[in-house]
């Protein structure tokens, strides 16, 4: 291995490799443990799959569906085998601690942005439940929502992030109806304050349009004209006014109080009648004076729909670039099954296509994946780790309720930017300088990588001389940016 | 420091850098490894092209992201319709403007733009749009950053331009978005080297352990991100080593000049200041990206567009004066754009909704001032209330690829277009 270090010696092993038609070559493995040699399923010029064993698997599912291996999740997969990880997943469960005292409820109205990323971070970094924080990460993203636009001294982003939690694998009509009305929402695609009252003036589109282009179906599914209707059909959604009055220290030398309206518990969006529209609306070849209930049902009724949130998931989940068949396959299935998000997420991590060779690495790491993935494996006190990722996860491209616009952040090759990179090295270095007592990294890259390095990631881990470096060449590695 | 001597400075740290380059690269360029990873960002970074563009231009891109409202930005003066379609909005839109002509004027807070104007520095292009425009966000963004209505191109026009008229793997500046964490659209390309910078303060390594680690072991990475990482990893340490040598960080703060805005929270402002040092400490940089978020102004679109409208021409003016103090502004080219325009017709909510055909301002000592295009007309309003745009988008890249950088605009946008000579002929 040492003569690939200069680079005659390199061209002349990738040529004969080449010649033999070995599309990897260039890759060393680490020879520690199990699945050695690969067979030849691997894709040109990928990574080598060790997705034909269980613990390659397993390891795959977790990096997806989690936030990164870990030894104990291993030990449990290997006992329960993959197809029963995959439904435990499904049944994990676990509450964060709430960020509002119910004895203070006027805090609910003073949360500042850093106080709710910590608070997400720090459940991300301490839960037993990580399914549940990476589907509420997902319609974060999907869902979007802005902190700034929603604005400060208001809970309501607050609360979404706790529906969005509730509602991770529930059924998507139900799903699109709280979203809907979600306060945080309605504030922030501008549906509050939109009235059809008077046919002449025309309502705010911003929501109909996005619940559509963005959340449902996908452009070039719908008309103007749908879009125009959808506007009329939901006007009269607006934001809940305070439901409490509390007296709030304005002045800390004398201790002087005022009164502050609040809301002192999570509550959804009211419905004005007097804002609503009278008459009919023609929306996606249906004619009426259509509910909330109505649009969305039409919208599901939709042959668009189901395999757009197909799509979706499977960029997220499985691979950049979902097989036209086996989306319509599952497109089906998630009909069938009341548009279930649950059943639907159950059989794409079973599918074969969330396990074929191909898909082993074919997804990036988001930044904040990646942060707190490195953080679990080295152990990090999640308090302390989660303000060095809230610091981080603005360079890095990922600041939590901050997404860059209304289609949440675009994944795959855009996480990718000099900037970004930069932001994901730099924090490897401060976590490294962070954690006082690291895990031995000896077996670091047969847990976190499978053992499967390329030879330069190889030979670099074997010229370490600390496990800081170690440790630092296994994270900044980009086998441990993808998944 | 004379210009004269700045240019040759520059030319000396460019070939410097260049050779440098080569033989750093010369094994992952040779490599037959390559071929062996047959992905879409094939390494042709390190073939270079230096065909066409030989000239010192610059290009500034700037977005006004969200679909910028073109009837609040240049105003129509005379027409009484407007007052009608906006309500609420027209009225001190059209009373504060700073007049032009009979015809038009710009928002009230294009102050500095308007002196700009004065001296013939500001070209207006009226209408500008494509046929059959999306209402998308990211439909729109993806037409105007790729130059194709068509939608079957994924690079950028400049992304393009990058490649094919710059050694990019020779000069990893070249093309450079400031303010930002990810890569423009507008700059992509399976060939092209783009240097991101957030701002310069973070922009190097917390350990130099990690530029040797990160060095070595983005080499030759497999999988379908395999050359992107190897790419984006090698710009990140070419373009580090060379701004700590062009623009180091000031350990006491001394070189830090006034920005352009006394608001934090213009973000333009310092993209527009990072891009004027990036030029002026003579890094070679050619193209530049900055972005103004927040143009999609649904609710209570006057206060929001008058403050992002200001945040604009502080900017701008900052950045123009800037240059000018230094003798470089005669190449350095502004222009802006944005998905969309706004609805004529304002919402209840004291906004607009999306829209379609928009002015572009093209600013700077290239152009040739004056007022091109037609203004569309609101008395023809689409079915869906919209404006029919006058002005094909790709007319003004026409115009900025041949006239500015002297290359051939067909091979860039793949067709010709009405011509448009806001640039003076060089």
């Amino acid at each position: 291995m040492d003569l690939l270090k200069r680079w005659p010696t390199r061209r002349a092993v990738l040529a004969a490799a080449l010649a033999a038609g070995a599309g990897s070559a260039a890759l060393g493995v680490l020879t520690s443990r199990a699945w050695r040699p690969f067979p030849a399923d691997r894709s040109p010029g990928g990574w080598p799959s060790p997705l034909h064993t269980e613990r390659g698997r397993l390891a795959h599912l977790l990096r997806r569906a989690t936030f990164g291996v870990t030894q104990e999740a291993m030990e449990q997969g290997l006992q329960d085998g993959f197809d029963r990880t995959v439904d435990r997943l499904m049944e994990q469960s676990a509450e964060p601690a709430g960020l509002i005292s119910p004895s203070d409820p006027a805090q609910g109205s003073m949360l500042a942005l850093n106080d709710l990323q910590h608070w997400w971070l720090r459940q991300m970094l301490s839960t037993p439940a990580p399914f549940v924080e990476r589907m509420t990460l997902f319609w974060h993203g999907h869902f979007t929502t802005e902190y700034q636009k929603v604005g400060y001294g208001s809970p309501f982003i607050y609360w979404q992030n706790l529906t969005w939690r509730r509602l991770r694998l529930a059924r998507l009509g139900p799903m699109l109806r709280e979203v809907t009305i979600d306060p945080a929402m309605l504030q922030y695609l501008d549906l509050s304050g939109s009235d059809a009252s008077d046919p002449d003036e025309p309502p705010n589109e911003n929501y109909a349009r996005e619940l559509m282009e963005l959340f449902t179906m996908g452009p070039g599914a719908y008309s103007e004209a749908d879009v125009k209707a959808a506007a009329r059909a939901l006007a009269g959604w607006s934001t809940p006014p305070p439901n409490a009055t509390v007296d709030v220290v304005v002045d800390e030398q004398s201790q002087a109080t005022e009164p502050v309206d609040v809301w002192s518990q999570p509550l959804t969006g009211v419905f004005d009648p007097g804002a609503a529209y009278s008459r009919k609306v023609a929306f996606l070849g249906r004619t009426g004076r259509l509910s909330l209930d109505q649009v969305i049902d039409q919208i599901l009724a939709q042959p668009a729909t189901a395999p757009f949130i197909v799509r979706k998931l499977w960029r997220h989940f499985l691979s950049p670039a979902p097989a036209a068949d086996a989306v319509r396959r599952l497109a089906g299935a998630f009909r069938t099954a009341g548009y279930d998000v649950r059943a639907l997420m159950r059989l794409l991590l079973k599918s074969p296509e969330s396990v074929a060779p191909d898909s082993y690495r074919a997804l990036v790491r988001s930044p904040v994946e990646f942060m707190v993935a490195a953080a679990l494996a080295l152990g990090a006190e999640p308090d302390a780790a989660a303000g060095l990722i809230a610091d981080y996860a603005d360079p890095a491209g990922q600041a939590l309720f901050q997404p860059p616009n209304v289609g949440g952040w675009p994944g795959g090759a855009s996480w990718i930017s000099p900037a970004e990179m930069l932001a994901r090295f730099n924090f490897a270095s401060a976590l490294l300088d962070q954690v006082a007592t690291p895990p031995p990294a000896a077996h670091a890259a047969d847990l976190h990588l499978d053992a499967v390095l390329s030879a330069p990631t190889a030979q670099r881990l074997r010229a370490a001389d600390s496990d800081r470096q170690r440790w630092l060449v296994v994270l900044t590695s980009p086998e441990f940016n993808l998944k | 420091m004379s210009k004269q001597n700045r240019s040759l400075r520059q030319l000396e740290r460019r070939d410097v850098l260049k050779a440098g380059l080569v033989l750093a690269a010369g094994g992952e360029a040779l490599g037959a490894g390559y071929a062996a990873v047959p992905d879409a960002f094939a390494r042709g970074i390190y073939a270079a092209n230096r065909e066409g563009l030989h000239r010192d231009q610059v290009l500034v891109m700037i977005q006004l992201a969200g679909g910028n409202d073109g009837l609040r930005t240049v105003v129509p003066l005379q027409d009484n319709r407007l007052h009608d379609l906006r309500p609420t909005l027209a009225g001190a839109s059209v009373s504060g403007a700073l007049e032009l002509d009979a015809q038009v004027g710009l928002h009230s807070a294009l102050t500095g733009i308007k002196a700009l104007w004065d001296q013939g520095r500001v070209a207006i292009v009226h209408g500008v749009g494509y046929p059959d425009p999306s209402y998308s966000h990211f439909e729109s963004i993806r037409v105007w950053e790729t130059g194709d209505p068509s939608r079957r191109q994924v690079d950028g026009w400049i992304g393009r331009m990058l490649t094919r008229g710059y050694d990019s793997a020779g000069h990893p500046l070249t093309g450079c978005a400031c303010g930002a964490t990810s890569t423009p659209g507008m700059m992509r390309d399976v060939g092209s080297t783009v240097a991101v910078i957030q701002d310069r303060q973070s922009y190097g390594f917390a350990e130099d352990d990690l530029e040797a680690i990160v060095g070595s072991v983005y080499r030759e990475t497999p999988g379908i991100y395999g050359a992107l990482f190897d790419t984006t990893v090698a710009t990140l340490r070419h373009t580090i080593a060379e701004l700590d040598q062009a623009l180091p960080v000031s350990q006491d703060g001394s070189d830090t000049q006034p920005s352009y805005s006394q608001s934090p929270e213009n973000q333009l402002a310092q993209a527009l200041k990072l891009g004027a040092q990036l030029i002026i400490a003579g890094t070679g940089v050619r193209l530049l990206h900055v972005t103004l978020d927040g143009f999609d102004t649904h609710y209570a679109e006057k206060d929001a567009h008058d403050q992002l409208i200001g945040f604009l021409d502080e900017s701008v003016s900052g950045f123009y004066a800037e240059l000018a103090q230094h003798g470089l502004a005669s190449n350095v080219l502004l222009a802006t754009w944005s998905e969309f325009g706004r609805r004529p017709g304002e919402n209840v909510t004291g906004g607009t909704d999306h829209g379609s055909a928009a002015p572009l301002l093209l600013i700077g000592d290239p152009v040739r001032g004056g007022r091109y295009g037609r203004e569309p007309d609101l008395g023809r309003l689409d079915g869906d209330g919209n404006l029919t745009h006058t002005v094909d988008f790709r007319s003004v890249y026409q115009e900025i690829l041949d006239v500015h950088f002297g290359t051939d605009p067909r091979q860039i946008l793949g067709g010709s277009f009405e011509p448009l000579p806001f640039l003076k002929a060089t």
